[in-house]
């Protein structure tokens, strides 16, 4: 502030006339009370006086506020007012006392001293606008010292003329004594004291004027700030609802007002809790906003109610502050549904992002890449992380010609997006099939902003696309050949040409016949694979003694045997074997192991089948002495149309899918199939299926459930 | 264009029945002179001997395919330059694009007609027979 010392100085002269006017003012004032009552114009200057010196003391009071303050302002216009009354009153009062007392000397003196006075507390109080506006303005320092300067040198000024002053008053006092001694004691009085009253007034309410001048800047300024803050708070956007320490709600702002569907008075003095919806209400403690900010999950635990009874999700702050005397707690109130509403839909936009399987790079516009998801790194082998800020084309497996990635480009540049297959490589060197989408995506003005690619590996469908095309080759090629076989031979002997000999018409009649005969087997067996796999093969699940079906099997293999001049042995043992099964499937499964074994064994061979208990299911085993399985062999012995030795499976008649269906029919029925090759001494295939347990019996429903394989067993 | 004749046919096929049927067909309609083998390790047995015109060729066989009887089959001299035919039953789309690259003049798909297979070989051979084809004597 200016010139503090001179400030305090203002001060403490003031307090000590306003104490010697106090003195003055009751000694005085009793003992001419009744003399003085008739002056109608004195008494109200006198109330005056006593009004002029509220705001001072107002002014003293710790504490005071801004409002407060600006009744100060108020009190200082009426000063104005006053000095103006009082001229008016001296003038009435020259009217009464000029014969009797010749005042006019001191006149000059007092008036200059009070005008003097005035002029410079306005000087104080410019200097103080001034040096005010100068800082707010960030004026130059030396500016506002020198501003300081004067209003120090403006406050000593005052001193002297606040000396002349109290001269003047010592003189009227002497005057008083000397000269006045023959008027009427209390007409003298009440003149004397009151002139000195209105000088202790004039002089105080110079002083008190600098004072109050001063504290009305600011308070104008304040004024202005405050007006500026409440339309502030009355306009932000989040809510504010300021509380007292027990949470009574004193006021809301628009917001507020708005966001609650209530106005500030009618909600006034209700707790605060009553805006809460009841499953927050007990969280809700003004002590919690005693210290500092609250942590986030604090803030967002609170359901608003509205006067319309609907619900909002809340997000409470609350500052505690110290305002008149006590301590407010100012909510900032934010209405989060929609925050909410958006958080949840991009939390659900970030889980599927995170745990699809397909995979998701997104580019920039440059097409450094910015984000991946983890199926990306799934499938492609580099971590988010690896790949971050590059391009793309480090997963380019350099088996797509230039060409394919121009296009590709033009075509994402033309329409926005690209789909297709790509060959790609994953970070262990291996290329993979896969299928990607990408999509460009553009901001409000169509500006592409980003590039996003789905992706998905389709190598293992494109391997199973592979093996289906495969096998349909194979299966056209398989019927072809016998056809061949058919159509020539057939064609030859139609056409009568005399150049086949008797021996070879002989020939080609057997081919066509042995080829008619592999070509129904062939379709035979793949109609019954391709059954089996699609899961549309019926099974008629019965209980089956697998050793009387190795008996049956046996001997209706016997006649094929013997064109081989081979033996089916069935080793005696078990005759109890009960498994559930189906009792043709079964005997397929056995025919083909059973003709196998025979075919491949050597003339006069042995075929021996057993039946044994092995770990909770029936085995069943077909050992031949053939010239076995070679090892390189084994991964594809039941794979479709494989064939140890094709070069003699025409001799052999196989189509090359009977292991394969066995299998498959096994499969089915809960079981597992294998074999044991020891080559030149001995091979084995088996099968095994679980052993019937009693509780397979039981019917559910008019179905029989069974547990070990999942089928379903059709009631008798 | 031609000079010379077509005379003799090294085919090589597994399936025994079909070996008989266009080795009936070749020798006996259209009198070539036919080595018949039933693998590409006999094929290459009786090649040097054989000193074939034109090699006819089986594709899927057992351990080694057409293709790979071709290609050795062709590191001997003997027929190093003899148009090659593949005759066989796998005829998917993109197959015989495939066997051309392999270096075969022509494919002939089974079943095929017995009674026009050589008059097809022959066609053939006038085509492509000559070209490149020294004297063998």
């Amino acid at each position: 502030m200016i010139g503090n010392e001179r400030h305090n100085l203002a001060h403490a002269v003031a307090g000590l006339l306003i104490l010697a006017f106090f003195v003055w003012t009751f000694n005085l004032l009793f003992s001419i009370q009744s003399n003085w009552a008739e002056s109608n114009e004195v008494i109200a200057m006198d109330k005056d006086v006593h009004a002029l010196f509220d705001p001072w003391r107002n002014l003293n009071r710790p504490g005071n506020d801004v409002l407060e303050n600006y009744e100060v302002d108020a009190q200082v216009t009426m000063l104005g007012r006053y000095l103006q009354e009082y001229r008016q009153a001296r003038g009435r009062l020259d009217m009464h006392s000029h014969s009797q007392v010749d005042l006019g000397t001191f006149y000059a003196g007092m008036d200059a001293a009070a005008l003097e006075m005035e002029a410079l507390a306005r000087r104080v109080l410019e200097l103080a606008a001034q040096r005010e506006a100068l800082r707010l303005a960030g004026a130059d320092p030396t500016l506002i010292s020198a501003a300081e300067t004067e209003a120090a040198t403006t406050m000593a000024r005052m001193d002297q003329a606040f000396q002349s002053g109290l001269e003047i008053i010592a003189s009227i006092d002497r005057l008083l004594d000397q000269r006045l001694l023959n008027l009427d004691a209390a007409r003298r009085g009440g003149v004397g004291s009151l002139y000195l009253i209105v000088i202790v007034a004039l002089v105080s309410s110079a002083l008190s004027l600098a004072l109050l001048r001063r504290t009305a800047v600011q308070g104008e300024a304040l004024r202005e700030s405050s007006e500026r803050l409440n339309a502030i708070v009355n306009n932000v956007v989040d809510g504010i609802v300021t509380v007292d320490e027990q949470g009574i709600i004193e006021s809301l702002n628009r917001t507020a007002e708005k966001m609650f569907g209530r106005t500030s008075d009618s909600v006034a003095g209700h707790n605060f809790r009553s805006l809460l919806h009841s499953d927050s209400r007990a969280l809700y403690d003004p002590a919690d906003f005693d210290s500092g900010p609250q942590p986030a999950e604090n803030k967002s635990r609170f359901t608003g109610i509205r006067r319309d009874g609907s619900e909002f999700s809340m997000e409470l702050e609350g500052t505690r502050i110290h305002v008149h005397d006590r301590w407010i707690i100012v909510h900032i109130v934010r209405d989060v549904t929609e925050r909410k509403r958006a958080e949840k839909r991009l939390q659900l936009a970030a889980t599927v992002f995170e745990n699809t399987s397909e995979g998701i790079m997104i580019t920039d516009s440059a097409g450094r890449l910015q984000s991946t998801n983890p199926a990306f790194t799934a499938i492609t082998g580099f971590a988010a992380d690896e790949v971050i800020g590059q391009n793309p084309r480090i997963l380019q497996s350099g088996l797509q010609s230039p060409d394919f990635y121009i296009k590709m480009w033009e075509t994402i540049a033309e329409t926005g997006r690209w789909q297709g297959e790509i060959i790609n490589r994953r970070k262990n060197g291996e290329a993979y099939t896969q299928w990607l989408n990408i999509n460009a995506v553009k901001d409000g003005s169509g500006k592409v902003t980003h590039y996003v690619g789905v992706t998905f590996d389709i190598s293992e469908l494109k391997a199973s696309e592979r093996m289906k095309d495969e096998f349909i080759a194979t299966v056209s090629h398989e019927l072809r050949t016998p056809l061949t076989s058919i159509h020539g031979s057939l064609s030859l002997l139609d056409s009568g040409a005399a150049a086949v000999s008797p021996e070879d018409s002989a020939e080609l009649v057997r081919i066509a016949k042995g080829n008619s005969q592999r070509l129904v087997r062939l379709i035979d067996d793949i109609l019954s694979i391709a059954k089996v796999e699609s899961e549309k093969m019926k099974f008629h699940l019965r209980q089956v003694n697998l050793a009387e079906l190795v008996v049956n099997a046996a001997e209706s293999n016997d006649d094929y045997a013997k064109q081989f001049g081979v033996r089916i042995d069935v080793e005696p043992g078990t005759e109890d074997a009960r498994v559930l099964g189906d009792k043709d499937r079964l005997m397929q499964v056995l025919t083909n192991l059973l003709s196998n074994a025979v075919k491949h064994s050597p003339e006069n061979g042995v075929v021996n089948v057993a039946t044994a208990r092995k770990n909770g299911y029936w085995r069943v085993t077909v050992t031949d002495n053939g010239p076995g399985i070679p090892e390189s062999f084994h991964g594809e012995v039941f794979q479709k149309f494989a064939q140890a030795d094709a070069t003699d499976r025409r001799k052999r008649g196989g189509t090359g899918l009977g292991l394969s269906i066995s299998k498959a029919i096994i499969d089915r029925l809960g079981g597992h199939i294998g074999f044991d090759s020891d080559p030149g001494v001995r091979t084995s295939f088996y099968f095994e299926l679980p052993m019937m347990q009693p509780h397979w019996d039981m019917e559910v429903g008019g179905e029989r459930i069974v547990a070990s394989t999942g089928l379903q067993v059709p009631a008798e | 264009m031609r000079d010379r004749h077509l005379n003799r046919i090294l085919y090589v096929e597994d399936d025994a029945d079909i070996r008989k049927i266009v080795c009936i067909s070749l020798e006996m309609i259209g009198d070539y002179t036919v080595a018949a083998c039933g693998s590409c390790a006999e094929a290459l047995q009786v090649v040097d001997d054989f000193g074939p015109d034109l090699l006819l060729l089986d594709v899927m066989m057992p351990d080694v395919d057409g293709p790979l009887t071709l290609r050795k089959l062709r590191r001997r001299d003997t027929a190093a330059d003899a148009p090659a035919v593949f005759i066989t039953a796998k005829v998917q789309a993109g197959d015989m694009e495939h066997y051309r690259e392999l270096g075969v003049v022509d494919v002939i798909v089974k079943p095929f007609d017995p009674m026009t297979l050589s008059e097809r070989i022959e066609h053939i051979w006038q085509r492509y027979g000559g070209d490149g084809h020294v004297d063998a004597g």
